[in-house]
């Protein structure tokens, strides 16, 4: 990334006040929230999003919402075609000069990672496709939170889920969302965390001058649906990071650039035990098969990187 | 609240009693409320659906008393008995709530340690109203217990046997102040006034928002169980990290630089107490706040 051009070098560059609304009923220390909240202060009001179903579309319950613009509630598979929709009306409305083009605004789609990996992949595809100008937003939270945390297919290997109770929790592996959309040439995609902001916000500046399709996939760490103390969703998001679970990376003309490579990871376990969703790795005994396997894969992500 | 009343459920049914329990979620997160009804009778039950007009209202959680979509008064009338669970005491709840129900107060912990009896609370309800209902034995609502969280380590189960069996000592004076009667017949069915809706113009009716971020009408500072409170004397005012972690926008910087912290939506996550790189900001029991500040913390 090109450093010299960002407005966000540090902590103190941030915005010290906000856009997004008090009084929304995500769960106390919501990671999804977090990112979302860093992530609209960057975009600004002059954002409409397009909000398929999941924890978020919570967010705006008449006649509450936390946004200062538009918001359209899309069923789970349809948000791209929803904002396909409100970007071909801004463009014919502008075209015909019955709004001004300083009436313009960004197109967001907004969507958990079940909608983002699973229900709504293909309208997400064909978007890609058609060179739709919008930003997709996926808060991953690594299940079907809103209804309980059932798996999704972007539930980590072992993860108790819900739907994965067993002493294995969870038999498949998370989809690499990243390079599906990565594999789509769009304009651009990246990974980012509410718990490294300065990263999050160079990333959204960077998205919000471009045109096309872009991507921000956020892992959202979930007190809720990973049982974890809700005080530690910053710590556990910064662990993501440094253990190298969660890489933070972008796509941008046809290359991969890492924007944070960890140094001297620390295992992997230390981000897992914080967990109650990985608990059954550690108590009663300690699955040294799966810890070793977890650790390998992460391992073996960071060797292909360099 | 669901296993609480599971457990009042299946004590009854032990002692002979038809019985229904079922739980009814809204969104399963953190500070949704959550309800549970128990129905019973000697007789066969051929009423379903939520119930209407309690004879006991059970409140776990005091702070959801205000909140309108928990909605835990509707019904209420002088048959019902209110058992709050709360600091406070059954007069101050009379004077807030001035309704004709009768109000008991199951204590709620005082202390920091005592705290970590809430996840007990649940249990402590159950016996409770197995105290208050009077056709409950000792026996069967611990046979119930061991029924219900039979999934459970058996030290979690002496321990919620424990909290259920004192909860339900505790009300032994008022024992069977819960009555079975009223008549439930489909005869005696009475229906509600309907209110007709005029029709109106789609512009006026249609849901739609003028204003920006209304949500601050919300007042999710009742969420809260534990409050960060901020010593000024060691904030160093940095870059406004707990500003930029609070997840719910409840921290903004004042305009000498210092942090305030919305407290009518600050839901209580505690992210700021935990990333305040000076460590400035202390988490202090809800309910005790002024306390806290007479011993010399701002709040």
């Amino acid at each position: 990334m090109n450093e010299t051009k960002t407005a966000f070098k540090r902590m103190k560059d941030l915005p010290s006040t906000h856009l997004l609304g008090t009084g929304t009923p995500m769960c106390a220390g919501c990671g999804g929230l977090q990112a979302i909240h860093e992530i609209y202060d960057i975009l600004g009001e002059k954002t409409v999003f397009v909000n398929a179903a999941g924890c978020m579309t919570l967010l705006s319950v008449y006649p509450f919402t936390p946004f200062r613009g538009s918001w359209l509630y899309t069923s789970m598979g349809s948000a791209p075609a929803g904002a396909q929709g409100v970007r071909d009306a801004l463009d014919i409305l502008i075209q015909k000069k019955r709004i001004d083009s300083r009436e313009n605004l960004n197109v967001v789609v907004l969507t958990g990672d079940g909608a983002a990996n699973g229900i709504g992949m293909s309208a997400t595809s064909g978007a890609i496709e058609r060179d739709l100008d919008f930003i997709y937003i996926c808060y991953d939270n690594e299940g079907y939170g809103n209804t309980g945390q059932q798996y999704s297919s972007a539930t980590p290997h072992a993860a108790r889920t819900a739907t994965s109770k067993g002493p294995r929790g969870f038999p498949g592996y998370k989809k690499d969302l990243f390079s599906i959309w990565a594999s789509h040439k769009p304009t651009y995609v990246a990974t980012v965390v509410g718990a490294e902001p300065v990263d999050l916000a160079r990333k959204v500046e960077k998205s919000k001058k471009m045109k096309g399709p872009r991507m921000l996939i956020a892992l959202s760490p979930c007190p809720t649906g990973w049982d974890f103390n809700p005080m530690e969703a910053v710590e556990i998001g910064k662990l993501a990071v440094r253990t190298g679970v969660w890489p933070l990376k972008e796509y941008a003309d046809g290359k991969v650039v890492h924007t944070k490579i960890p140094g001297r990871r620390p295992p992997v376990e230390e981000y897992l035990k914080l967990q109650g969703r990985y608990a059954h790795l550690f108590r009663p005994d300690r699955n040294e098969t799966l810890l070793r396997e977890i650790q390998a894969r992460v391992d073996a992500y960071w060797d292909g990187v360099e | 609240m669901k296993t609480a009343s599971r457990i009042l459920g299946t004590a009854l049914f032990l002692e002979g009693f038809e019985v229904q329990d079922a739980p009814r979620y809204g969104a399963e997160r953190r500070g949704a409320p959550i309800f549970a009804y128990v129905r019973a009778s000697r007789e066969p039950i051929n009423e379903r659906g939520i119930i209407r007009q309690p004879h006991l209202i059970i409140v776990a959680d005091e702070t959801l008393v205000p909140v309108p979509a928990a909605g835990v008064l509707s019904g209420i009338t002088k048959i019902t008995t209110l058992l709050v669970h709360s600091f406070e005491s059954p007069e101050t709840w009379q004077e807030r709530l001035n309704t004709p129900a009768r109000i008991l107060v199951l204590p709620a912990a005082d202390t920091v340690e005592e705290r970590e009896d809430i996840p007990f609370v649940g249990t402590a309800c159950a016996g409770a109203a197995a105290r208050l209902v009077g056709e409950i034995s000792r026996e069967f609502l611990i046979e119930a217990i061991h029924h219900e969280l039979a999934h459970l380590s058996p030290d979690i189960v002496q321990k919620n046997t424990e909290k259920a069996m004192e909860a339900y000592d505790l009300m032994a004076s008022h024992e069977g102040y819960i009555k079975e009667d009223g008549d439930f017949s489909g005869g005696a069915y009475e229906k509600p006034d309907w209110v007709d809706l005029p029709f109106e113009e789609a512009r006026r009716s249609a849901p739609a928002i003028h204003a920006a971020a209304t949500s601050v009408e919300v007042k999710t500072g009742l969420w809260r169980t534990m409050r960060p409170v901020i010593d000024f004397e060691h904030c160093n005012r940095c870059w406004w990290v707990c500003s930029t972690f609070c997840p719910d926008s409840a921290i903004e910087l004042g305009e000498d630089g210092f942090p305030e912290i919305d407290y009518d939506h600050c839901k209580g996550c505690m992210i700021c107490v935990a990333q305040c790189p000076a460590h400035a900001i202390e988490a202090v029991a809800e309910h005790k706040p002024k306390a806290h500040a007479a011993e010399g913390v701002e709040s």
